[in-house]
């Protein structure tokens, strides 16, 4: 461990306090004294939870479902990202030619074209098409109210099933890509005597890679990935565009029903901030533990 | 070790040629026999392609022309051939080159284990012997960073010798290494041409080439240029070159 440097409270921090003191001083006056906002906090709780006269219990409300969407959707992004991104990485060092040039295709075409024309493309295109010829959705209406309820929990109510999936094989595609490139770089990063020496060895190039590549390539990418994976969950705001009803979705509802336009988006920021937030601490903490452990 | 009796030929170069990168000409026409138990060292200057023949000899390295036969089996394009060949030559690397997620024992039951399909028991007993013999007993569960080069050395040449090898090819095992910690690698090495292993090794210590080599091989800019005994080739070298190239290391103290 390096000698910690002692911090000290410096003429920069003074210059930052007062901007950024002036700055929010700026904000709350042109808020009260020029456009008068009328603050109505009061309307946010019966958005966050609301009493079900029927079950005579207190059920989550538009916020509140769409922030557990979130999670859902950030989840499978992540969950599908990772299994692309971990193929279509080891496909990027292959020494075959096609398969090298198919990883490599993939993430160039995601990452040229706006994630907003992924998820579009991904909806109108693919989506509508496929599943409606997988027969999914007829399979869905037929289904029992245990399996209905099933994929209410995992996925979405089964209405929504369409939008659902698109929305997360998109964010999958999209996280996929940077992913790609991720696992790439940490393969790329195992100095060459390792391939070497697990050659001599004789193992088998699938061994090689299985048993003394990967292993390690993986432990390097952990810090990338796991910032990757909090990227995930910013990034799924973007799939309100197809209304799935996540959080920024459910945020504009509300904004749209009740005109507290600063109360909602300040609730919808502190949400987002608090799950990406405690990510990255989880993750942060995950990694020392696994740093410390060897 | 002036007193075994060699076997029969295990290793044939012939004329192998090797190109990099269109114009850096490697090996020229290298032919070269290796007898079982023989223990030959290669000498030489920098890039005269003494680890680009012995890598050719594992099949880490293509050749472009020549044939290379290891114990009867040709190293050609029959993948058959290849794996059999890496199973029956260890390598043993300058960097040493040891897994560092893996525990001592680990890097060493992975060959047995995943290549000779080994059970866990058996591949456990057969690192544990290895350590014995590398005198590392203690290390078995600890991880390459924890131990000094010298241990390090000695624990890839333990993992080499868990697949029960033929051949060993040594790549300057030494000169990784702080000055006190050549002598260990040195003797294990050593005690393995005392068991009568067949070894390939490029090394500039003359101390150890006189003493455990059979034969001398001194290679410049890609071919052999002097192939001769041991007294031969620091008492009366034929050629000029090695005479030069004598000169040059043995006043450096041995070492390059
Ligand atoms: N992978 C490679 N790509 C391109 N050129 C290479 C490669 N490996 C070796 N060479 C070149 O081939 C020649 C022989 O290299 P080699 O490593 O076999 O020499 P060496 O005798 O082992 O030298 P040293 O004593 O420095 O280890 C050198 O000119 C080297 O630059
Ligand atoms: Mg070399």
């Amino acid at each position: 461990m390096p000698a910690e440097k002692k911090l000290k409270f410096k003429l920069i921090d003074i210059v930052l306090l007062t901007l950024i003191t002036a700055a929010l001083v700026y904000i709350v006056y042109r808020i009260k004294v020029t456009i008068r906002y009328d603050w109505s906090w009061e309307i946010i709780p019966k958005y966050l939870f609301r009493f079900d006269k029927g079950k005579s219990r207190f059920v989550a409300s538009t916020i509140t479902l769409g922030f557990t969407m979130t999670i859902k959707l950030s989840i499978w992004g992540i969950i599908l990202g990772t299994i692309i991104g971990l193929i279509m990485g080891i496909l990027r060092v292959q020494s075959g030619l096609f398969a090298r040039f198919a990883g490599r295709a993939y993430v160039e075409l995601i990452r040229n074209i706006p994630p907003i024309v992924l998820v579009f493309i991904f909806y109108f295109f693919f989506s509508s098409q496929l599943l409606d010829h997988l027969g999914i959705e007829d399979a869905i209406t037929t289904a029992g109210p245990g399996l209905k309820r099933f994929i209410s929990i995992i996925f979405i109510e089964p209405k929504l099933l369409n939008e659902f999936f698109s929305a997360a094989l998109s964010i999958a595609l999209y996280e996929g890509a940077y992913i790609t490139e991720i696992v790439r770089s940490g393969i790329e990063s195992i100095p060459k005597g390792q391939w070497e020496a697990a050659h001599a060895i004789g193992l088998s190039r699938f061994s090689q890679f299985r048993h003394i590549i990967l292993p390690q390539a993986l432990k390097n990418v952990l810090p990338p990935l796991s910032g990757q994976f909090i990227s995930t969950i910013k990034d799924s705001a973007i799939v309100s565009v197809i209304s799935v009803p996540e959080l920024s979705f459910q945020g504009m509802q509300v904004m749209a029903s009740t005109y507290a336009t600063f109360e909602t988006w300040i609730v919808i920021t502190l949400l987002y901030f608090m799950l990406t937030f405690s990510c990255s601490v989880i993750f942060g903490k995950l990694l020392r533990k696994m740093q410390t452990a060897d | 070790m002036h007193n075994k009796t060699l076997g029969e030929t295990i290793i044939a170069v012939d004329s192998v040629s090797k190109t990099f990168d269109r114009n850096v000409k490697a090996l020229q026409g290298v032919s070269l026999k290796v007898k079982q138990k023989e223990v030959v060292v290669i000498i030489g200057p920098s890039g005269s392609g003494k680890s680009t023949l012995l890598r050719c000899l594992n099949g880490l390295e293509e050749t472009d022309s020549g044939a290379i036969v290891i114990d009867d089996t040709p190293l050609n394009e029959h993948h058959r051939n290849k794996l059999k060949i890496r199973t029956e030559v260890g390598m043993v690397f300058q960097n040493f080159n040891l897994f560092p997620h893996m525990t001592v024992r680990e890097n060493i039951r992975t060959g047995p284990r995943f290549v000779r399909k080994a059970s866990l028991e058996e591949a456990d007993r057969t690192t544990e012997d290895l350590l014995a013999r590398v005198g590392l007993t203690d290390k078995i569960e600890s991880y390459p960073r924890q131990l000094s080069g010298g241990q390090q050395q000695r624990v890839a040449i333990a993992r080499a010798l868990a697949m029960n090898p033929l051949i060993m090819l040594f790549d300057e095992p030494t000169s990784a290494l702080d000055p006190e910690m050549v002598g260990e690698v040195l003797e294990v090495m050593k005690n393995l041409a005392i068991e009568g292993m067949t070894m390939v090794v490029v090394t500039h210590e003359i101390g150890f080439a006189r003493e455990v080599g059979d034969r001398i091989i001194f290679m410049d800019e890609g071919k052999i240029v002097e192939e001769n005994s041991v007294e031969n080739f620091f008492a009366n070298p034929e050629k000029e070159r090695t005479k030069l190239f004598l000169s040059k290391i043995l006043e450096n103290g041995g070492c390059e």
